[in-house]
């Protein structure tokens, strides 16, 4: 049971998703080096408010091959970057919300080869699937939603709308 | 955001400030070229008006400055677009009653041009002909004087210097050094006996901008109307094209070009003009400012009567404008182009690129002449251009797009109403008379039509008065006096403001020489390096 | 003119010089051909009234700015293009004297709608909130990118399961009519109307079915119409500009006849074109055509390099627009004053207004007119650019545009019937903004041209039929089917022989799409490096 965002809690990850993928027919050739950037917005206890939590994930043949946290920019030529919000990913790390759902509606933005992704939404919905159920997760800083009475990504359109300006 | 800085700005995209920009910029200033209009070019403009598909010059139609102008060669302008045609038949006029037409063909033609004069006069056919060669002859000689600052060609400047030069080129024809002090009417009249080639060539002579009964003006015919006479292209897609390869280039350079923009000031610091103010915003020029508009607005209304000495202030107030050069254009989309009664003696003149419609001779041409220089609608005759006789991208498939030029009073003689009803019915009372000359002008040949006159142009170029030339063309206001003997090299009293506009020297027209010339002044005032060609004497 | 480029670009429409201009950043000798005397295309900004008064004959409406990645990457705005989004972008004025706005500001167009329907008000917000947080992903799914098929597209859609995370996105949309999506979310004709219209003015057709899967998407961009200040020629300024800093040329008068062919069967390879006047210039790269698909493989492309079966689909097969526009330019010495003003006082301030269509139907029954080659009752719509635009007019006086939905041919008399009734058809059309606005009396039009259907392809042919789109908007002619199968991912059947212009995904409009799109195949051909990738 790793905690959130610390090497155990990524290499849970990783190993859900290779383990995920590799019952997954027609995995495409090629790799990609995908950027999620989780933006603090002072809800989150996970990344303070105003910084941001990066990281890299390269994926090749379906598989994770290596992921690291980084700061600043990438160093690496990136094929996708993801970023919203820290508390609609907490929330999509906890499966509370559906990364498709936050993509759709904006909240997660989400830059790169869309075509691709649209081929290939089987891959990715396994992938999100490996992400958001494949591993459970503690919580040591308290767990989302982080308000009994907030549900999930309900309120925070102000710093949403402050992330995509 | 900081103010945006150049080396030098150049207001008015006009011919001229878009080749003073190139050269500038090539020589390392970082330039901005800032123009009140949506479009480059200035009076250099080609629009669909009318109908969609028929295109029209709307100022500038003939080019004749082609073969000499710099900027041409030294920007490679014909790869960036310039393309032009020179048709055969060149100038001509026609005659309701279908007698013959007088029509004049290209340089490289001049037999047709003999045959045609000489169905009137031989001895007029002859006398043409010898002076038209000996005209294109000084061709290099004006180059040099019309892309030098004035005075570069020895005497050129002074009426006993023109008359020596006049006594020593074309003496064993007849014309003597008194000619100089001619009016250009005189100068025809005496020359040549046959009344239709007077007429062509008085009609020539006013729209080159040298009124008929001006005296003094007369070594100009010599030295520049039989050069320039029947010597023209047509540029290829109108006149317009000429604007965009200039402009091309301009961008090529890295020139920016700022549209749409009206410079509302001309900043004066210590007596030093260092950027200008358009549309609300600033902008600093560290090197040179340089004005593309004409004489008054850029003095006294850009740069004020306070940042002048009360000489300057009397002199732009003395400049005049029209009333010769001041011309309305009228644009007609066609179904045939005009099939001429005069055409059963000389085909020629339904393929003839510039026609005078509307005049019988001498008289009423001169008459008409008048009457709009004295502020008095004339009869309705015009000189006429069916380009799309040569160039079918001028108008579609099986149509024609034919413009002209009305010789008008000054913008300012007839009041708005009065502008209203001329657009609303001279060009019906032209086609009436176009009609004369060549039946198949009816009703049913024209589809629609539009004047454009010359209160339009006064708002839409800001030529004062709708004078195509900025300024008239006068000797108090020709050569070193343009626009006045003070301001004749370019540079103004107020220190890093230059003229670069038809203000200054030569005038109005399409040769660039006035930009390119103000380029050479700043360039020396500067020290900047010079990207004209040494070998080249001008 | 010089002999020889690496890319030649047929056609000097928005689409060809932003091809032409990342060509040439990319290095690449690029020359851009043009059959006018003016680059822009469709961005086409003229004099035709009087001297002073800027009329777009064309584009108007720029709904796509800093959503299409040129703007940014060709640095438009630092070569002069200023834009401005007015603030009040459009109205409906209905017959009964009521009104209704459209807004920057969400909550005052919520206000409006909610004068009509308090229901509809809430629908339209979580419409709006909806679409406009999809558009992103839309925009960068679905138009600037080469196309997907619908089927790829669908299954996606159901792989993720969209249906059930979005109220008003759902696979069956590609089977109903704008008309049917109202119905389903909207209560009031006049609001159902507005929207209608909306989509009308952008291509989608209220009764065509199929539409409605792109009619969220336009409802997410409902707000971001802009004005090019000075005209929207002045995009096409700044593209040429950049074109040239960059080293690429644009030449105008350069009708293109043929387009040369070298080689045959599948090694057969565009290496040129030839033009009107005979000169030939030689492509060492690539051919680019920007023009219609009739002239570039029925004029330019001799049939028996393409085969005779794909010459025959052509003629066949390209679907065009059953409906033109018939615009009625203004010079005008005064706004209008709206009587609706007094239901709602912003209509006079409105940039683009619908005058009297107050129910889907009234579309419906003038698009039946239309497509029989009749004239409808005008209900033309008013632009007034002035209102945003200071420069656009000699002071103290304005600009307007009326347009009205109508056919390209007659039933009577054919497409060449407009020049005799274009100008009783613009007086009809005056009458009928008269009509709400009264103090628009005949002295407050200083002169006024009209531009018809006619005039549209008589100037640029390449919108065949007056077709303004360059193609039908309709589920057949989308994504990778448009303009036809062969066709829809910018390669044609001669290899270096690329379409980029609006005849291809996404469509006509100032998109920047088949452009920007077709640089992306060309640069997988070519192998440039994609500098303009920003991820």
């Amino acid at each position: 049971m790793p905690a959130i965002y610390t090497p155990e809690w990524y290499e849970s990850v990783k190993e859900a998703i290779n383990a995920k993928v590799a019952t997954v027919k027609d995995v495409p050739e090629g790799a990609w080096t995908v950027a999620v950037e989780i933006a603090g917005d002072g809800v989150s206890p996970y990344v303070a408010d105003g910084d941001e939590r990066r990281f890299l994930i390269r994926i090749e043949r379906g598989q994770c091959e290596w992921y690291r946290e980084i700061d600043g920019e990438p160093d690496v030529e990136l094929d996708y970057r993801f970023r919203g919000p820290a508390t609609v990913f907490d929330e999509i790390a906890a499966g509370l919300a559906d990364p498709i759902d936050a993509a759709l509606h904006g909240t997660v933005r989400v830059r790169g080869d869309m075509r691709f992704l649209m081929r290939q939404a089987e891959l990715v919905q396994v992938l999100l699937e490996a992400y958001t159920a494949g591993v459970e997760t503690t919580w040591p800083e308290g767990q989302p939603p982080y308000s009994a009475d907030q549900g999930p990504s309900g309120p925070l359109s102000g710093e949403r709308e402050a992330l995509s300006a | 955001m900081a103010t945006p800085t150049y080396d030098a700005i150049v207001i008015g995209a006009g011919h001229n400030g878009l080749c003073l920009a190139a050269y500038l910029q090539r020589s390392g200033l970082r330039t901005l070229i800032v123009e009140r209009r949506h479009e480059e070019g200035g009076g250099a403009n080609t629009e669909e008006p009318v109908l969609a598909g028929y295109r029209h010059n709307m100022h500038a139609q003939y080019m004749e400055f082609f073969d000499v102008m710099p900027m041409i060669q030294d920007f490679g302008l014909e790869d960036l677009g310039l393309r032009t045609v020179m048709p055969e038949a060149q100038a001509g006029i026609t005659f309701a009653d279908g007698r013959p037409p007088v029509v004049l063909h290209r340089p490289d033609l001049l037999e047709a041009t003999y045959t045609s004069i000489a169905r009137y006069s031989k001895a007029d056919a002859e006398l043409y002909v010898e002076l038209k060669q000996r005209a294109m002859k000084l061709e290099e000689l004006l180059a040099v004087g019309l892309y030098n600052p004035p005075g570069a060609v020895p005497n050129a400047g002074s009426p006993e210097g023109v008359a020596m030069m006049l006594e020593g080129v074309f003496g064993d024809l007849g014309v003597a050094g008194h000619f100089v002090a001619k009016s250009p009417k005189m100068v025809i009249d005496e020359l040549f006996e046959t009344p239709e080639l007077r007429a062509l060539l008085y009609r020539t002579c006013v729209e080159w901008g040298f009124p008929i009964d001006s005296t003094g003006t007369g070594g100009a015919f010599f030295t520049f109307i039989m050069w320039t006479m029947a010597n023209w292209k047509l540029a290829i897609g109108g006149t317009h094209t000429l604007a965009k390869a200039m402009t091309q280039a301009c961008y090529r350079e890295g020139v920016d070009l700022l549209e749409n923009s009206q410079v509302e000031r001309i900043i004066v610091e210590d007596g030093r003009a260092v950027g200008v103010v358009a549309r609300g915003t600033e902008y600093r020029a560290e090197r040179a400012v340089a004005s593309n508009a004409d004489l008054r607005q850029t003095l006294l209304d850009l740069v004020g009567a306070d940042h002048l000495s009360p000489l300057w202030v009397k002199r732009a107030k003395a400049y005049r404008y029209g009333p010769s050069h001041v011309l309305g254009t009228p644009m007609f989309c066609l179904y045939e182009a005009p099939a001429y009664r005069s055409a059963k003696w000389d085909p020629d003149i339904d393929r003839c690129f510039y026609t005078m419609v509307g005049f019988d001779g001498p008289d009423d041409t001169a008459r008409y002449i008048r009457d709009a220089y004295s502020g008095t609608l004339p009869k309705p005759a015009a000189g006429t251009w069916v380009n799309s006789l040569w160039d079918r991208s001028q108008a579609p498939p099986d149509r024609h797009a034919a413009t002209g030029w009305y010789f008008l009073p000054c913008a300012s003689e007839l009041t708005a109403a009065e502008w209203e009803d001329v657009r609303r019915t001279y060009n019906e009372r032209f086609l009436a008379t176009w009609r004369e000359f060549a039946p198949n002008m009816t009703a049913d040949n024209v589809i629609a039509h539009k004047l454009y006159t010359p209160d339009q142009m006064e708002r839409k170029n800001l030529m004062r008065e709708g004078d195509f030339s900025n300024g008239e063309f006068a000797p108090d206001q020709m050569g070193p006096n343009r626009p006045f003997p003070e301001a004749s090299n370019y540079r103004t009293e107020v220190e890093g403001l230059y003229l670069c506009g038809p203000s200054a020297y030569p005038g109005g027209g399409v040769h660039a020489a006035c930009g390119y010339n103000a380029f050479k002044a700043i360039a020396e005032d500067l020290g900047l390096p010079s990207p004209i060609p040494a070998d080249r004497s001008y | 003119m010089r002999e020889r480029y690496d890319a030649i670009i047929i056609g000097a429409g928005h689409n060809g010089l932003t091809l032409g201009a990342y060509l040439a950043r990319s290095g690449l000798d690029v020359v851009v051909l043009e059959r006018r005397h003016e680059e822009g295309g469709g961005l086409c900004t003229e004099e035709i009234t009087r001297p002073g008064f800027l009329h777009n004959l064309h584009a108007n409406y720029h709904t796509f700015v800093d959503m299409a990645p040129p703007v940014a990457d060709l640095d438009v705005r630092g070569h002069g293009v200023e834009y401005v989004r007015p603030e009040v972008q459009m109205a409906s004025i209905f017959d009964d004297g009521t009104a209704l706005t459209v807004h920057t500001d969400l909550d005052k167009t919520c206000e409006s709608v909610a004068r009509f329907s308090e229901e509809d008000a809430e629908t339209f917000r979580r419409l709006y909130g909806e679409a406009h947080g999809f558009v992103d992903l839309l925009l960068g799914t679905l138009m600037y990118q080469p196309p997907l098929s619908v089927k790829e597209l669908t299954k996606a859609l159901a792989t993720f399961g969209v249906e059930d995370k979005s109220e008003f996105l759902s696979v069956k949309l590609r089977r109903e009519t704008i008309n049917q999506f109202l119905d389903q979310h909207f209560t009031h004709p006049k609001v159902k109307a507005h929207l209608a219209f909306h989509g009308a003015v952008c291509s989608y057709t209220n009764d065509v079915p199929g539409l409605a899967i792109g009619f969220p998407l336009l409802v997410g961009k409902i707000d971001n119409w802009h004005l090019c200040l000075g005209g929207s020629h002045r995009l096409a300024h700044a593209l040429w500009r950049d074109l040239a800093q960059h080293g690429g040329v644009m030449i105008s008068d350069a009708e293109v006849e043929r387009i040369l062919v070298d080689g045959n069967g599948s090694t057969r390879r565009a290496v040129g074109v030839r033009l009107a006047d005979g000169t030939e210039i030689e492509a060492t790269q690539l051919v680019a055509s920007t023009v219609s698909v009739e002239q570039t493989f029925l004029e330019f492309v001799d049939a028996s390099v393409t085969g005779e079966d794909f010459a025959h689909k052509v003629k066949t097969e390209v679907k065009h627009k059953d409906w033109s526009l018939f615009s009625v330019h203004l010079a005008m010495n005064r706004l209008p004053e709206y009587e609706a003003a007094a239901f709602d006082p912003d209509v006079n301030r409105a940039w683009v207004v619908n005058l009297g269509y107050g129910s889907p139907e009234d579309l419906n029954a003038d698009w039946a007119d239309v497509r029989a080659g009749r004239l409808p009752d005008p209900r033309p719509n008013a632009a007034v650019n002035s209102l945003y635009d200071p420069t656009d007019a000699p002071e103290g006086c304005f600009t307007g545009l009326l347009r009205q939905f109508a056919p390209f041919a007659l039933a009577d008399g054919g497409e060449g019937a407009w020049d005799d009734l274009g100008r009783w058809y613009g007086h009809k059309c005056i009458e009928a903004w008269r009509s709400f606005a009264p103090n628009l009396t005949d002295d407050a039009f200083l002169e006024w041209s009209v531009f018809t259907p006619h005039d549209i392809a008589t100037k640029l042919p390449n919108m065949v039929r007056g077709d303004w789109m360059m193609g039908e908007i309709s589920l057949d002619n989308m994504l990778d089917e448009r303009p036809l199968p062969e066709l829809g991912q910018y390669r044609t059947p001669v290899n270096r022989l690329y379409m980029a212009g609006s005849t291809q995904h996404p469509h006509g409009f100032i998109t920047f799409g088949p452009g920007y799109n077709a640089l992306q195949v060309i640069a997988e051909d070519l192998g440039l490096e994609r500098w303009w990738r920003k991820i």
